[in-house]
């Protein structure tokens, strides 16, 4: 049972931050497909530099700033370009796919993984999933308590008023994206320096995606999808305690199990969705 | 601006997303220090021998369909980012189908598998746009969801029900005679009829969209959905419909890859087919014509790219996501160049 607790809380703990940073970015009305891509390449760019200095510290900082860059990119292909939000996502997915291995292979000679770092190189995990715990409130303060916030809300539900009152909506975005980036980004390099010892390929295995889904499941607010994040950990934890459990000598085939989680958020987003609604001028150019 | 003058213009554009993508190839071979002679050998196996043109053209064969697939969606204006999974199921139930009826012979085998693939992929289809229709769910996130459920699923039957007793690795059984499709123009290269069922396929979804009122009902849904609800349209009739569609189109992709080439299912087979399908309808601008070509131009990059991997030292195949990457970055902001140009 302690285990299961355990297990979830950490395998929440990047989901939290990937669903609150792009929390950050869909009020500000911006579409964030692309948190995926996002956890992606602050995992490896965090996992890289942590080869190469053995600081988690610095690790993390330029991970985050190579999350802020890439979330930046879809700023300027979304705001700038006014490219569509989704093909643009689509785009930065593609290329966070594609860089880490391309990179990986020139430096370490494997396409596949990077090189473990030593246990003292990596990030404490129990910091990171207590900054995980005090996030939400943070960002409760900062999307409903600050100036900031209300021109972040505007941005999203009526980036017309905004206009008229002189703030550049394409601005309040930007700075939405480059912070949400770098919240996102503490979630990868966590998953890569912390909850594991390396890069692996495609190792994020759909979490920005899930990510996305807890934020639609918790209506787009801080603390609902804190805790649909946690319940989101919870079905990606199942599938450790299932495995091995068998009922008269039947047990469940591995590939089944490492389906629960993708069927509960599916399941789960099928039936709720209809009384969730987003930011009103969410995708807007 | 009239058309033949927007046509030249695309047709510009498209030249400066390539070029500006092939700078990067051979930028990216210098920074990592490799012979340039590896460029020209890769090339060679792309475009200028019989052996390296007959595996570009299996690589196109997948891509019409996947791209056929996310156009018919983005017509309707609907994102379908599920053709991965699709093919998945399209793939199984041709290894099924062979298993359940093993004597067949080829004339009825292959008619039906090529009907089959396209049955599965397009009820794996409908579930998006089922959410779609009756619950509101966007479509992006659960064909993502979907796709890693195919995934878990069809390789669970490869490695149970339908693995190969005899095979180390995670493969099927080698299909019967009656559903191997072989190779018709290029020897020793797997590319195969299918290819000219996709291209047929591509000028029958030319002529259903622009040519029939269903058609037209679709492109309108996808431009205005407002003015389809007033000229009688049911949106959420024609999202099912959409989809269906769609995911049959992305089925089809197991008539080159399963009765073409390996005549088995083999785990990790397809190298992201769906999602190099976005990429080639955004780049033909979704028209159906466009996407043969444009399906040529990736399944050239997906060959080419498996060349330079073999040829070089150091530079893994995934330089094509980065080149698809750039390309889709390009087409989709297109727009703000050429507003450029005329201020």
């Amino acid at each position: 049972m302690i285990e299961l607790i355990q297990s979830s809380l950490r395998l929440s703990t990047p989901l939290v931050f990937a669903a609150l940073g792009g929390l950050l970015c869909e009020r500000a009305g911006v579409a964030t497909i692309c948190l995926e891509g996002v956890l992606l390449i602050s995992a490896f760019t965090a996992a890289t530099v942590d080869v190469f200095t053995s600081s988690p510290l610095t690790s993390i900082l330029v991970g985050m700033i190579a999350g802020s860059a890439f979330m930046g990119l879809h700023a300027l292909l979304t705001q700038k370009a006014k490219a569509d939000h989704i093909i643009s996502g689509v785009a930065i997915n593609i290329l966070a796919a594609g860089l880490p291995p391309l990179l990986s292979q020139a430096w370490f000679g494997s396409s596949t993984n990077t090189p473990s770092v030593p246990s003292n190189a990596r990030l404490s995990e129990p910091a990171i999933i207590a900054a995980a715990l005090i996030l939400p409130l943070a960002m409760h303060y900062l999307i409903y308590r600050t100036s900031f916030g209300l021109r972040l809300r505007s941005a999203g539900d009526g980036p017309e008023a905004l206009q008229t009152s002189g703030i550049s909506v394409g601005r309040v975005r930007t700075l939405a994206l480059l912070l949400g980036g770098a919240l996102t980004s503490l979630g990868g390099s966590y998953l890569s320096i912390g909850h594991s010892s390396q890069f692996l390929r495609d190792m994020t295995a759909g979490s920005g995606f899930i990510a996305l889904a807890a934020i639609i499941f918790g209506k787009w607010r801080p603390i609902p999808v804190f805790l649909a994040s946690l319940f989101f950990g919870f079905t990606e934890a199942l599938p450790m305690i299932l495995q091995g459990v068998t009922w008269r000598g039947l047990s469940l085939p591995v590939q089944w199990i490492q389906a629960i989680p993708y069927v509960l958020t599916l399941g789960i987003l099928v039936t709720t969705v209809g009384s969730a609604r987003p930011p009103r001028a969410i995708g807007s150019k | 601006m009239d058309d033949w003058s927007k046509d030249v213009k695309q047709l510009l554009s498209v030249t400066l997303a390539l070029l500006v993508s092939l700078i990067l190839v051979v930028l990216l071979l210098f920074l990592m220090g490799e012979d340039l002679t590896s460029l020209t050998e890769a090339l060679k196996y792309t475009f200028f021998n019989r052996f390296g043109l007959g595996y570009t053209l299996f690589y196109t064969t997948p891509l019409i369909f996947t791209g056929l697939s996310v156009a018919l969606c983005f017509h309707a204006g609907l994102f379908n980012i599920g053709a991965e999974g699709q093919l998945l199921w399209g793939a199984l139930s041709v290894v099924a189908l062979a298993k359940a009826f093993p004597n067949l012979p080829a004339g009825l085998a292959l008619p039906l598998a090529f009907s089959v693939s396209a049955i599965a992929g397009g009820i794996w289809g409908f579930l998006p746009g089922y959410f779609k229709a009756r619950r509101g769910t966007h479509e992006v996130i659960t064909t993502i969801l979907l796709n890693f459920i195919a995934l878990s699923c069809v390789n669970y039957f490869i490695l149970y029900p339908f693995k190969n007793p005899e095979s180390q690795s995670a493969e099927t059984s080698v299909m019967p005679a009656g559903y191997q499709l072989h190779t018709l123009w290029f020897p020793t290269t797997p590319v195969n009829a299918s290819l000219a069922v996709a291209i047929a396929i591509a000028l029958a979804v030319y002529v259903f969209l622009f040519r029939t009122s269903f058609g037209f009902e679709l492109r309108t849904m996808g431009q205005s959905p407002r003015a389809a609800v007033f000229s009688g349209v049911s949106l959420q009739k024609r999202t099912l419909a959409v989809f269906v569609m769609s995911g049959a189109l992305a089925g089809l992709v197991a008539t080159n890859d399963i009765l073409g080439n390996e005549h088995k299912l083999i785990e990790g087979f397809s190298p992201g087919y769906g999602f190099t399908g976005i990429a080639v309808a955004l780049l033909a601008r979704n028209h159906p014509i466009g996407i043969i070509f444009s399906s040529f131009l990736f399944g050239s990059l997906q060959n080419f790219s498996r060349e330079l991997e073999f040829f070089t030292q150091n530079i893994s195949k995934d330089v094509s996501l980065i080149v698809q990457a750039v390309i889709i970055i390009l087409v989709s902001t297109r727009d703000f160049w050429q507003r450029k140009k005329q201020i």
